[in-house]
């Protein structure tokens, strides 16, 4: 069954080419992909139930909420607790990565990212 | 010998509990942890432990400093290093102090075990050498004059057993053994040794010395040694091959020797050679076609200059909101703002000109009369350098590559689809910042914005952007 990856941003432009990124991925069913450019109507719909993941890659600075609190709000419900999180920034600094860790996120990708390696961490993380 | 101790160093409890399960399967270790890197080196003054999986990101001090402090004070400790996927700057650094081990997250954990136990029979073999070797002394009774190094075995289990068998066999294996040698007799009668020594609860080793001509295989007990009937007569067979001293029992066995081939059949080994070298030749050309094709794949790189890396880490101490920004601002500015609205229809109007008639000629008209117009506004604000900047790159960028791209359908239609998203983008950028103001920091987009720039120019360049690996997936 494929794998439903959700990417939460608030710049169309990154979905676009995340999409782009992962195209063989969804064109070949082995993930469906969602994506938010609010982080509060997504977490609004994982607090509701009427959304779930398998994978969520979010930004950091997004005017709504940053990512870091949407990643600790989601990792503080245990439906989705041990669910990979991973964050897509522009941010690189170590204080930001370390608070990443310490709420728990899987992983932290620098942008602009590169397609290939974005793929190889996604089908590493979901084991596809 | 005694368990090898093993320290895990790493903040978070949960990876700890994951090392620790995973290790915990593996025999002969002694396990402790530690939560930073000041207390992995604290335990190591105290504990000494031979192997340390370190964290590389840990608070109060980093797995880097520890390491490089605990090699320095213990530059026999094997450190491997846990962290991210590949980090080439981190890692060269890391070879600096000495660790070149790595084991890579999402942690494997075969590989794990697989590389602990690797390392833990090398330490075993080394520190067991150290201590024989200390004496400066042949052990085997028969020649004193022997080459300076020796292979040990610890016989812990079955498995040592057959490592030891391997390499006897391996040592004789295709190679030319003379009538008299009784390598393969060896082997069954240490085989003997090693199920009497089991049985009674011994702890034993296997250490072979050699001269240029002589294998010397000595198998010392914990205690003098009496021989079981069956061994006995079959040691018995070694003649005066074999001694028998309170805890140790010595064979010696002549080296094989190298093929020689007779005269007759060197035509059979040229023929030989020949059809090898065939096979050789072709597997060459089938390699290189294979590079050949691969190469074909290989895109070309985008490198990120360092004044565009500083651009894209830009960092302000002080984060201005949207509403204090904008209430700074003179009027005159703000309203030539604010009058961009009426470029999001040309923004989105010249869009629709190229998609219909994809010609050089509008992809530089986008340049210049849409994207230079808002590089013109922007720049009167002084603030957003890096927009100013991610849209100059992209009109020059669409300049540049007017020509090619024209010319090729699926680019077009694919820049039309990101040129169409970056510009709702500057819209909603526009609409948070001036008329909204609710955002608590006004550089929020600007990094992301450049870095999908960047990102757009790579795709319809068929390159990858890369900036010395920065831009791996570090997994925690």
């Amino acid at each position: 069954m494929a794998k439903r990856v959700i990417i939460v941003d608030d710049s169309r432009a990154v979905i676009a080419t995340a999409e782009l990124a992962l195209e063989e991925m969804i064109n070949s069913g082995t993930i469906e992909f969602k994506s938010y450019l609010n982080p509060m109507d997504l977490l609004g719909a994982l607090q509701s139930g009427s959304e779930n993941y398998d994978l969520l890659i979010s930004d950091v600075n997004m005017p709504q909420l940053n990512g870091l609190d949407l990643a600790r709000a989601i990792k503080a419900d245990d439906r989705y607790k041990n669910k990979p999180l991973i964050i897509l920034t522009t941010e690189s600094s170590n204080d930001l990565k370390m608070l990443g860790k310490e709420i728990g996120v899987t992983g932290w990708m620098v942008k602009p990212f590169s397609d290939d390696k974005l793929v190889k961490s996604l089908k590493m993380i979901l084991g596809v | 010998m005694d368990k090898l101790k093993l320290l895990i160093a790493d903040d978070s409890e949960d990876n700890r509990l994951v090392l620790r399960a995973i290790c915990r399967k593996l025999e002969g270790f002694e396990i402790r942890d530690a939560v930073d890197g000041l207390e992995a080196i604290e335990i190591t003054q105290t504990w000494q432990p031979h192997i340390i999986l370190m964290d590389i990101m840990m608070p109060k001090m980093d797995g880097f400093e520890a390491s490089k402090i605990i090699k320095e004070q213990y530059p026999d400790v094997v450190i491997i290093a846990v962290t991210a996927v590949i980090d080439s700057r981190v890692e060269d650094n890391m070879s600096l102090i000495g660790v070149d081990i790595y084991i890579h997250k999402p942690v494997d954990r075969e590989l794990i075990r697989y590389k602990l136990q690797s390392i833990a029979a090398s330490l075993r073999v080394t520190l067991g050498k150290k201590n024989i070797l200390s004496t400066k002394i042949a052990l085997n009774p028969f020649n004193s004059d022997i080459r300076s190094f020796k292979t040990i075995f610890d016989i812990l289990n079955a498995e040592s057993m057959m490592d030891f068998g391997m390499w006897l066999f391996d040592q004789y294996n295709g190679k030319s053994i003379v009538a008299s040698n009784k390598f393969d007799r060896a082997v069954e009668v240490f085989y003997m040794l090693m199920s009497q020594g089991n049985k009674n609860g011994e702890t034993m080793s296997i250490i072979i010395e050699e001269s240029y001509e002589e294998f010397y295989i000595t198998m010392k007990f914990d205690r003098v040694i009496t021989l079981e009937q069956k061994v006995s007569e079959m040691l018995k067979e070694f003649g005066t091959e074999f001694i028998l001293q309170e805890n140790i029992v010595c064979v010696r066995l002549s080296k094989p020797q190298e093929i020689k081939v007779i005269a007759k059949e060197i035509p059979k080994y040229i023929e030989k050679i020949l059809l090898t070298t065939t096979k050789v030749e072709s597997t060459c050309q089938s390699i290189q076609e294979e590079i050949q094709e691969s190469v074909k794949e290989v895109k070309e790189i985008r490198v990120i200059q360092s004044n565009e890396r500083e651009l894209l880490h830009q960092s302000f101490v002080n984060k201005t909101s949207a509403a204090d920004y904008v209430s700074e601002l003179g009027g005159d500015v703000l309203e030539e703002i604010l009058d961009l609205t009426s470029i999001d229809e040309e923004w989105e109007g010249t869009l629709g000109a190229i998609e219909k008639n994809p010609t050089e000629e509008n992809f530089v008209y986008f340049a210049d009369s849409v994207l230079n117009v808002y590089v013109r506004a922007i720049n009167n604000l002084f603030e957003f350098t890096a927009l100013a900047y991610a849209l100059t790159s992209l009109s020059v960028f669409m300049k540049e590559s007017a020509k090619v791209v024209s010319e090729d359908s699926e680019k077009i239609k694919m820049l039309i689809m990101l040129l169409e998203h970056l510009g709702k983008d500057l819209t909603s950028w526009r609409e948070h910042i001036f008329i909204l103001q609710d955002t608590a920091d006004i550089h929020y987009v600007d990094s992301s914005f450049f870095s999908s720039c960047m990102q757009i120019e790579a795709i319809i360049d068929d390159k990858h952007v890369d900036a010395d690996d920065e831009n791996d997936m570090e997994f925690f």
